[in-house]
Parts: C-alpha cells; sequence; structure tokens
C-alpha cells in the first residue's frame, strides 16, 4: 500500500541512506579519560544527581557502604555481577539485609526490588557528553533493580566510560538483533517532573536519590 | 469529556479571558523555548544536526515500506506480537482484544499522544477496565477529566492550587499546594497502581528497524514501569515512528530532547527489544506492538503535505508560536495543538473543511519552522490548507465577494485613484489624530484592540512621479543574474503562470 502511495514498485533491496547517523564532525570527537571523568561529574551534578571518582573498587566499596549507613538502608538489594560481588557489601554492612537480584528460584523478585529501599548496579556503558550510564537485562540484571529503590547507587568502571552515546549505542547493536538486551536504560540523572507549575520535582516514580561512582581500576 | 466550543475563536476568547491560563503557557513556553535555544546553541552546529536530522527523516518515510517491514520482522523475531490498525476504531480493537485475553482489569499508562488520538481510556473504561495515566502531567488532567494542553507538558494550564484540590479527592484528605508533598502523593498511589496492574501501555517515540527495538525519552520513569512491572505490555505506534538504525537514533536522541526541555538527554532513554528472556526475572512476559495509521498513510505521496511525517513530536513549534503562547492548546480543539496540531489534524482526518478555521489562527510568522528540528516547513503547510479548503469551495463567501471587489478596484489604476480620493474624503468624519477607531462593520473586530491608520494626506501614487524619476537616475545596483530572474518572473507572470500560495 504504501509503495502504491509513493508511485513505485515494492522495495526488496535496502535503499541507499548517505546521510545515516551523527554528522562525520561528530563521529571525531574523543575525550581523554581525565576530561571523561570531569565532564560526566559536572553534567551528573547540574541534573541533580551525585557523582565522583574513585581510584579503586575497594574505596567504591567503602563509599557505598558508607552511603548505606548514613542513609539507613534496611533493604539493599544488587545486581548479580562480579564488580559488585568484589565490593563485598556483605562483609562491610552486616547489619543489613543484602539481597542479590535473581540468585534463588521461585521468588518474586519484582516483589523484593519493590521493598528495597536502596540498590547498586554495575553500568554496562557510559557517556560523558550526556552524563548518562547505560545498563543492559539479562538473568542477574533486573530492569526493577535500577528503577524501583528510592537510592540508586552505580558502579561506572572507567574502561568502559565512553564520550558520546553513539560509541555506546554501536557497542550495544554490534551484535545486531540477536545480541540485543530485552531492556537497555541509559540513566542520565534521578527522576524529575516539571508537570505542576513547572516547579522541578526530584524522584517522582524513579529513584530520586542517585550516585555514580567511577572507579579506575581493580 | 468538556465539552469543545464550536470554532477556533470562541475557544481562543475563553483562553484569553483566562488569565492564569495566559500566564502560564506564556511562562512556560517561554523556559522551553529559552532552553532549547541554550542547549542547541551549547551543543553547536545546530544547522547541521537540523539539517542531519531533516534528511534521516525524509530517507526513512521515502522509504517507509521496507524499513516498516524490517522493523515488524525483527520485532517479531524479538517474540513481539505485531499488530496493524488502519484507522482508530481497529486500533482500540486490537488493544481490547489483548486486554480480554488477558482477562485485565487494570491498565497503567505512560504518555502516548497516538492513544490519545485513539480516546482509548473511555473504550477501556467502558469494558470495566481501570486506565490509569501515570505521568504526573497526565495523571492530573485525567482526574480534570482533561485533555492535554501541550504535548511535552500536558497540564500547562492548571495551578497548584487546582491540582491540590484535585488530589486531595482522589486521597480523601488534604493536601497543601506544595509540589513536593502532591508529587509524593502521586508516586504513593500510583506505585501500588503499577505493582497492581495486568497490562502496561506506552507509546513510542522512535522505533529501531534494524532490531525491531522501540524507543522511549522520558523524565519520569514511569514508562520504564509500565514496561517492566505488569506482565502484558501494549505498545502504540503511529506508523511513520520508524528509523532505520541505532546510528540514526542517535541523531534524533540529540534532536528530541534538545529541541523539547533543552536537555542535554532525558533522565531515561529505553531501547526495548521484545518480552523477557527465558532467563529475566522482571520485564512484560508478552509483548504487543500495535502500529497505528489513523490518516498517516494520506500524507504518503502528497508532496505538500508528506513532511509532516518527518515529525518527532518534540513540541518546539508549540513554544515558539506567538498563536499558540496566548490561546494555549485546548483552543485547537484536537489532539494536536500548536503549529503542527493546525496541520496535523485536518490532514489526519481528512477534513479540510472542518478544522480549517485552526489553519487561520497563524500569523504565518514562521517560527515554527525555524524552531522545527527537522525543518518541516509548517507555515507553507497552513497556507496549502487555507488554499484547498478554497479550493474545495469550503472558503468565505463573504471573503470572496470582498475579494473580488477589491480585484474590480484595484485592477485599474483609475478606478483606484478614485477610490482612495473617496476614502479620503469620507475619512474625515472618523479618522482623529491619524488613526479610525471606530468599531463598525468591517473594521469592528480589528479595532477592538488596534487603530486602523487613516489614509495619508499624499499617498505613494500622487508621488509616484517624483519618485520614478529618482529612481531612474540613481544607479542599478543588482547583479545581472538577479536582474535576469526579475525579467523572468515578470514574463512568467504576465503569462499568468503564477499561482496562489
Amino acid at each position: 500500500m504504501i509503495a502504491g502511495r509513493m508511485g513505485r514498485g515494492r522495495l526488496t533491496e535496502p535503499p541507499e541512506h548517505p546521510y545515516k547517523g551523527a554528522p562525520d564532525f561528530w563521529n571525531g570527537l574523543e575525550w581523554t579519560a581525565q576530561e571523561k571523568i570531569e565532564r560526566f561529574v559536572s553534567q551528573f551534578i547540574s541534573v541533580g544527581g551525585h557523582a565522583a571518582y574513585v581510584s579503586t573498587e575497594a574505596e567504591a566499596g567503602a563509599y557505598i557502604a558508607a552511603k548505606a549507613m548514613e542513609m539507613k538502608a534496611r533493604t539493599l538489594l544488587r545486581q548479580n555481577q562480579p564488580g559488585l560481588e568484589r565490593l563485598s557489601l556483605e562483609a562491610r554492612l552486616p547489619q543489613t539485609d543484602i539481597q542479590v537480584w535473581n540468585s534463588r528460584e521461585r521468588e518474586d523478585w519484582k516483589a523484593v526490588a519493590a521493598a528495597a529501599d536502596f540498590c547498586v548496579v554495575e553500568a554496562d556503558y557510559g557517556a560523558a557528553y550526556t552524563g548518562s550510564v547505560i545498563v543492559l537485562s539479562d538473568g542477574g540484571k533486573g530492569r526493577s533493580v535500577s528503577l524501583l529503590p528510592a537510592v540508586l547507587i552505580v558502579l561506572m568502571p572507567l574502561s568502559r566510560l565512553f564520550t558520546r552515546m553513539g560509541e555506546v549505542l554501536e557497542k550495544v547493536a554490534t551484535g545486531g538483533r540477536e545480541g540485543m538486551p530485552a531492556g537497555m536504560h541509559f540513566i542520565s540523572g534521578p527522576s524529575r517532573s516539571a508537570d505542576i507549575e513547572n516547579d522541578l520535582t526530584i524522584g517522582v516514580h524513579g529513584p530520586g536519590i542517585v550516585h555514580v561512582l567511577i572507579c579506575g581500576d581493580r | 469529556m468538556k465539552a469543545v466550543k464550536s470554532s477556533v475563536k470562541e475557544r481562543a476568547d475563553a483562553a484569553l479571558g483566562d488569565e492564569f491560563l495566559r500566564n502560564a503557557v506564556k511562562f512556560t513556553t517561554e523556559r522551553l523555548r529559552s532552553g532549547k535555544l541554550l542547549a542547541s546553541e551549547e551543543h553547536g552546529n545546530w544547522e547541521l544536526w537540523r539539517e542531519r536530522g531533516r534528511q534521516i527523516r525524509l530517507h526513512t518515510v521515502a522509504h517507509l515500506d521496507y524499513y516498516l517491514e524490517r522493523f515488524v520482522a525483527n520485532a517479531r523475531l524479538n517474540g513481539a506480537h505485531v499488530h496493524f490498525a488502519s484507522d482508530s476504531a481497529e486500533a482500540v480493537q486490537l488493544a481490547l482484544a489483548v486486554a480480554a485475553s488477558k482477562k485485565a482489569r487494570s491498565v497503567v499508562k505512560s504518555k502516548s499522544m497516538v492513544t490519545e488520538e485513539l480516546h482509548l481510556n473511555h473504550a477501556l473504561e467502558e469494558q470495566g477496565i481501570e486506565a490509569i495515566e501515570t505521568d504526573l502531567g497526565e495523571y492530573i488532567i485525567q482526574l480534570a477529566g482533561e485533555t492535554p494542553s501541550h504535548i511535552i507538558i500536558p497540564a500547562i494550564h492548571k495551578n497548584r492550587h487546582q491540582i491540590a484540590e484535585l488530589l486531595s479527592k482522589e486521597a480523601g484528605r488534604t493536601l497543601e499546594p506544595d509540589t513536593a508533598v502532591l508529587a509524593g502523593f502521586v508516586r504513593q498511589k500510583l506505585r501500588d497502581k503499577f505493582l497492581e496492574a495486568d497490562i502496561g501501555m506506552t507509546g513510542c517515540n522512535f522505533a529501531v528497524a534494524e532490531t525491531g527495538s522501540i524507543v522511549l525519552f522520558e523524565n519520569e520513569g514511569n514508562a520504564r514501569m509500565v514496561s517492566t512491572v505488569p506482565k502484558t505490555q501494549i505498545t502504540l505506534m503511529g506508523m511513520e515512528r520508524i528509523v532505520p538504525s541505532w546510528d540514526d537514533l542517535e541523531v534524533m536522541a540529540t534532536l528530541l530532547p534538545r529541541s523539547a526541555t533543552g536537555q542535554k538527554l532525558t533522565v531515561y532513554m529505553s531501547g526495548i527489544s521484545g518480552p523477557r528472556r527465558d532467563e529475566d526475572a522482571d520485564g512484560p512476559e508478552e509483548m504487543h506492538v500495535i502500529i497505528v495509521d489513523n490518516g498517516r498513510s494520506n500524507q504518503l505521496g502528497d508532496p505538500e503535505f508528506q513532511e509532516l511525517l518527518n515529525c518527532i513530536r518534540c513540541g518546539a513549534c508549540l513554544n515558539a508560536c506567538p498563536v499558540y503562547r496566548h490561546i494555549g492548546g485546548h483552543a485547537y480543539g484536537g489532539t494536536y495543538s500548536g503549529p503542527i496540531g493546525a496541520v496535523l489534524a485536518p490532514s489526519l482526518n481528512r477534513n479540510v473543511a472542518e478544522w480549517d478555521d485552526i489553519a487561520n489562527a497563524s500569523s504565518l510568522c514562521g517560527a515554527c519552522y525555524e524552531a522545527c528540528p527537522v525543518k518541516i516547513p509548517l507555515h507553507d503547510m497552513l497556507v496549502y490548507l487555507r488554499r484547498r479548503k478554497v479550493e474545495s469551495g469550503h472558503g468565505s463567501k463573504a471573503e470572496a465577494i470582498g475579494m473580488k471587489g477589491f480585484a474590480a478596484v484595484a485592477g485599474g489604476s483609475g478606478r483606484m485613484g478614485a477610490a482612495l480620493k473617496l476614502g479620503k474624503i469620507g475619512q474625515k468624519l472618523i479618522a482623529k489624530d491619524g488613526g479610525i477607531r471606530i468599531r463598525l462593520g468591517p473594521l469592528k473586530d480589528w479595532n477592538a484592540f488596534r487603530v486602523t491608520p487613516a489614509l495619508p494626506s499624499r499617498s505613494f501614487r500622487d508621488d509616484w512621479g517624483r519618485i520614478r524619476k529618482e529612481a531612474e537616475q540613481a544607479p542599478i545596483f543588482a547583479e545581472a543574474d538577479v536582474q535576469q530572474r526579475m525579467r523572468d518572473y515578470l514574463h512568467f507572470r504576465d503569462e499568468g503562470k503564477d499561482g496562489h500560495g
């Protein structure tokens, strides 16, 4: 029907697409590690989030444990990721009920996420220009974890922090359709709304308190 | 739903009489517009990005059959059920059928302009299914029983006291008119709704053909909620929402948030590729995508209106429009308001005669085109609409007679001169201080707010002899090719080929 309206036959071959993607001048933009850290941190803070650089995972673990204690987290939910395992939160927070996403059969994990007040995820990628962390779903990585609790802590390994969103999209889409996760989420700050008289409200449906820790190395 | 008054003029009069509305719309559109200008300036090379965005949209729409087919094939391989709806009735039927098969009692919805087109909430409620809008602004206007008055900030026309009143009724207790309190109540209230709902319903900002994914932009997290928590997801998308690849999406993700709110990126941008995988512990078990035509294909192959399909629904044209800023969205009387609504409503509905008074509610200044991130020539389209109305015999009879009369007078220099002379004598009775202020006859509406200038004592025609002599003596500055173009045009015009609009 569409081809008929356009006055041509049906297309079976991919059409030429000379203007695909971002302009060339843009694709050349690449910041140094230092620039990426600085730009990410200032962008993320400007939208009401918190961001900091830590040089080791041990430092990240201590930072997160301190935050959990400061905010009196009762239930902490984390993704089932090796980088988070190494933070040894269980040892650092003996008083806190720490749950690991999808680590037991026959559990309603969405309900666990809804009941948790503090969550920790490791970012799959980051884009410094827009101040975004990118999380992909799979068996060990729930979509609810970075969404339902009021406080979200993101561990962002520096080696996976890129400059542009386009670099991240290229990485994610590199495996084609089969390689896509069910959910890919760019998170660029705390949940917000300006729907009531333009007055900015933080934490409408998603987490209102978001910390990103850019982590240098192991 | 409140009754819609019959004409744009009546609705505009009502809006102009509402001081809060006028101030709120002005304040919000100013804020969004300056945010956009700042963001595009900060990003740099904005014109190059706009042009790239336009090229990608032009290319996609020109090959829509190919990319739509790819999207559908890939989405099905991802495990999604894909349905096509040629009009709103069919789309509603499809959504209701899914709801019935799931024995659904409640649906949570994130913001979607397509579902506004379909009046889907109404249809769901008729089946006894609770439909809850979860975007804060949409929730507020749903409680008020109204429709969105801005594509991005739907409750732009409500103040916090009105909102507190609406939400207090819902809460069963008095809530302070404080933003944090009100938003806090909605968070709590809707959190339960998300967890209980059988179906989550979303719109679709873009659909990526190469992987069969849908992409959602939002700030609150409610679109993520409705696409993560309920067991069944229904996504409604306009058939033109396609982009070929994720590379192309980067361009749209650069243009859309900056143009809409001045953000570098919305807080959440989600790419959803089918239902949950076997190993996943959340996400919908079943996903349906309903691709809606509802008048969109009318624009395909129409040289004057095909570019309407390039629209990415950012609302920048609303914020830039001097008319919208004064009368707000409800005065337009349709799902979409502002310049894009003025063109989209009659094009989607194919009822030029009924809608075109909206096309007249425009100053044709072109601010909408300047603001549009994909360069849709909306001001030209408004003129095409007016022309189509006249050509189809739906023009105003009084206007036609007036134009004929004007042509008869102005068509000969003698008649024109005589008319002006008469006017100069006649106006002596009514002109004062160089202006005419009486509110009678054809001058009634104009003079209600303005002053008609009086004819000057010496007109251009009176001075033409002197001006002509001066012009002939002055050196000619125009380039040779410009002069040639002007001569060609005169020749063209004399042959009577010049059209209107």
